[in-house]
């Protein structure tokens, strides 16, 4: 069976600036990876590339899931497909309602999948369980998406969202910064419940202590473009200790 | 005048007497403003067809106007002008509180009605003299059923000019919807409206004509002390649409909300144009002005503010934000604030914008299509000014049309054609 996601030699730039290197990884169903590294060294850019986001231009290599190149299909289109990317800085949609938001995303899917579209009162006593879960009230389901929210609101509002789209693939872009220790704690339980054999998640991260939340099967460091080392979950103690200095970009 | 456009010598027009026969010297003088007069710098006639165009004489109710009757709230009065000719029938729906009468030969009407309406303008002018209807309505106390100004046509060689003149007593309240679904060459609606002391005008016209007429509008309003104004406009439809109000706030403490849609496509050209003049103390103005442009449509707002010497602790405000869909798309906003008095707060702005790029690769990455997102973020866009609607079934009956808007035809995503 094929991975669920396979990049190989992905190279990708934004305008005429060439970020993504040479990235190779395999992710296969029900794994967790986590990606750690310096700023600036292209992590969030590699989330975008993966979503789809216009801009980021792919020059070469491929990226699979399930066997199948996204490269040709639309971001939405890869939503649809599995994918799921919590944003590091959730983006505000002033004038745009949650519950018509997150019910517009569900139906999205639904209606791809040729299921039904969710009824309405059944779909808010589900959002409602699942905001529970992440300490997220009836009033800030109420407002407009992001819009007014805290930071770590904002967060947990990312992980809502991934909990009502059962995604195949979640990409978490640093959904632990801004997070205090109980927020972290929340998130990381809201992210566990959605561990699952046939769901795989992508967890980028500075920090090593969402990691011991989020226990990942393996870490990766990616400093100029490329992923430079690999490992266990050790991996993520040892950078703790001492830094990206021992990674040698040209190794 | 300039002999390039729709020919309006009026000259077929004979035996005018009184005001009409002014208003007939008036537009013989002045015809068609060309491109060097200022309020017209954004809105050119001279590219109108040079057809002849007709005054039709008898209503003629189509199907269609069947159809659009369908088609409106049904708790509603409706009064129906075909071609821009008086249904006579539809005056025995009218509801309690409603006196209707016919302005032909009203002298002393007619009159009241001229000096209503924007001066100088050349609708005003022109529908007053070549009126192919006209007709009055007094509003006395609590009216509880809307009233529909429903206007038809099917034949676009005709040219209809309805006259509209409203007094709302002292005291009195209504809902006045103006809805505009003409095939005709040119619909030159002329409305002249008094909201007498304490009394409430719930307003919206919707400009929803066929994609080869020319809308041109002229309305004027005047507000009495302590009277209430909640208008609203949308306009969709036609090649070419001005929509031109002049308000005067001639008592204190009058409320004013004067809010404003309009959505382009194709090669479509939208004008809203507005004369917010304030004359007396502690008067409120609002107009909230939303444009959404696709193709290669054109969007003008010309939005002026005047504050008399004696108009002090006026409110006035303004806002007009427009979205381009589309590079070809072009707008244009003309904000003015003209302040005598010095205890006022009044201010304006203009924004032209695209739709962000990262709301809609934020709703892409939840799965949602293109299209669809683009709808969500103008519907956003838009309810800023429909939210400025006090009136639920005025705003519940706007609805609709934004929403057919944005379903009609795919919206243009990358900006090319
Ligand atoms: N739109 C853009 N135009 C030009 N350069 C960009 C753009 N977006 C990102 N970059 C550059 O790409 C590089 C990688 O940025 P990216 O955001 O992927 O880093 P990151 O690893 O997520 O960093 P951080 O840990 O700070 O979130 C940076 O040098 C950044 O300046
Ligand atoms: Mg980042």
């Amino acid at each position: 069976m094929a991975p669920l996601l396979e990049i190989k030699d992905l190279h990708a730039s934004v305008g005429d600036t060439p970020i993504l290197k040479g990235i190779d990884l395999i992710i296969n169903t029900g794994e967790i990876h986590a990606i750690m590294g310096p700023n600036g060294s292209g992590k969030s850019t590699m989330s975008y590339v993966l979503a789809g986001r216009d801009g980021y231009e792919v020059t070469g290599g491929d990226i699979l899931m399930n066997g199948e190149s996204l490269l040709e299909m639309e971001a939405d289109e890869r939503a649809r497909a599995g994918m799921f990317l919590a944003f590091q800085y959730p983006v505000e949609l002033p004038g745009v309602g949650g519950m018509s938001f997150l019910r517009a995303a569900v139906n999205a899917r639904r209606i791809d999948a040729g299921e039904k579209e969710v009824d309405q009162l059944e779909f808010v006593k589900m959002v409602r369980a699942k905001a529970k879960h992440l300490n997220i009230n009836d009033d800030m389901l109420k407002r407009a998406v992001n819009v007014g929210f805290s930071g770590g609101e904002k967060k947990r509002y990312e992980i809502l969202q991934m909990a009502l789209l059962e995604p195949a693939l979640s990409v978490l872009d640093e959904t632990d910064s801004g997070l205090d220790v109980d927020a972290l704690k929340v998130v990381s339980e809201g992210v566990n419940l959605l561990r699952d054999p046939q769901r795989s998640m992508l967890v980028i991260t500075h920090y090593q202590r969402l990691l011991n939340h989020i226990v990942p099967d393996y870490v990766h460091i990616l400093a100029g473009g490329k992923i430079r080392r690999s490992g266990g979950k050790e991996l993520a103690l040892e950078v703790e200790e001492s830094g990206y200095a021992g990674i040698n970009d040209a190794a | 005048m300039p002999a390039s456009m729709m020919q309006h010598s009026l000259d077929g027009v004979m035996g005018l007497t009184g005001v009409r026969a002014g208003a007939q010297r008036r537009w013989q003088k002045t015809g068609w403003p060309d491109h060097r007069a200022e309020q017209w710098r954004f809105t050119r006639l001279s590219g109108l067809q040079k057809v002849d165009l007709r005054f039709a004489e008898s209503a003629a109710i189509t199907a269609e106007n069947q159809e659009f009757s369908a088609a409106m709230p049904d708790n509603a009065a409706f009064l129906s002008f075909s071609n821009g000719v008086f249904d006579q029938a539809s005056l025995d729906n009218l509801p309690k509180g409603v006196k209707a009468s016919l302005l032909d030969g009203d002298e002393a009407t007619l009159l009241a009605l001229s000096e209503l309406v924007p001066q100088s303008h050349p609708i005003s002018d022109l529908s007053l003299a070549a009126m192919t209807s006209g007709i009055h309505l007094e509003i006395s106390g609590a009216v509880e059923i809307p009233i529909v100004l429903a206007f038809t046509g099917d034949d676009n060689s005709l040219s209809a000019h309805p006259v509209v003149s409203i007094k709302i007593n002292d005291g009195a309240s209504v809902v006045i919807s103006e809805w505009h679904r003409s095939n005709v060459g040119l619909s030159a609606p002329l409305m002249a409206i008094e909201v007498g002391k304490k009394a409430r005008l719930d307003y919206a016209k919707v400009q929803q004509d066929s994609a080869a007429s020319t809308h041109l509008s002229a309305t004027g309003l005047k507000l009495g002390d302590d009277s209430i104004f909640d208008g609203f406009q949308i306009s969709v439809g036609g090649k070419l649409a001005r929509l031109e109000t002049h308000i005067t706030l001639a008592g204190e403490n009058a409320d004013c909300t004067l809010s404003a849609i309009y959505l382009g496509r194709s090669s479509q050209h939208h004008d809203i144009t507005t004369n917010m003049n304030h004359l007396k103390g502690h008067c409120l103005s609002n107009q909230v002005i939303r444009g959404v442009l696709d193709d290669k449509a054109r969007g003008v707002f010309q939005g002026k503010v005047h504050v008399a010497p004696d108009a002090q602790k006026t409110d006035g405000q303004q806002m007009s934000r427009v979205l381009l869909l589309s590079r070809k798309a072009e707008a244009d906003a003309k904000p003015e604030l003209e302040i005598y008095a010095d205890d006022v707060l009044c201010a304006h702005g203009a924004t032209i914008g695209e739709l962000d790029e990262t709301q809609l690769f934020y709703l892409a990455s939840r799965g949602i299509d293109g299209q669809t997102a683009r709808g969500m973020l103008i519907s956003a866009f838009l309810d800023d000014a429909i939210d400025s609607i006090k009136h639920d079934g005025l705003s519940a009956m706007l609805r609709p049309i934004t929403t057919a808007w944005m379903t009609a035809v795919d919206l243009n995503s990358d900006g090319e054609l």
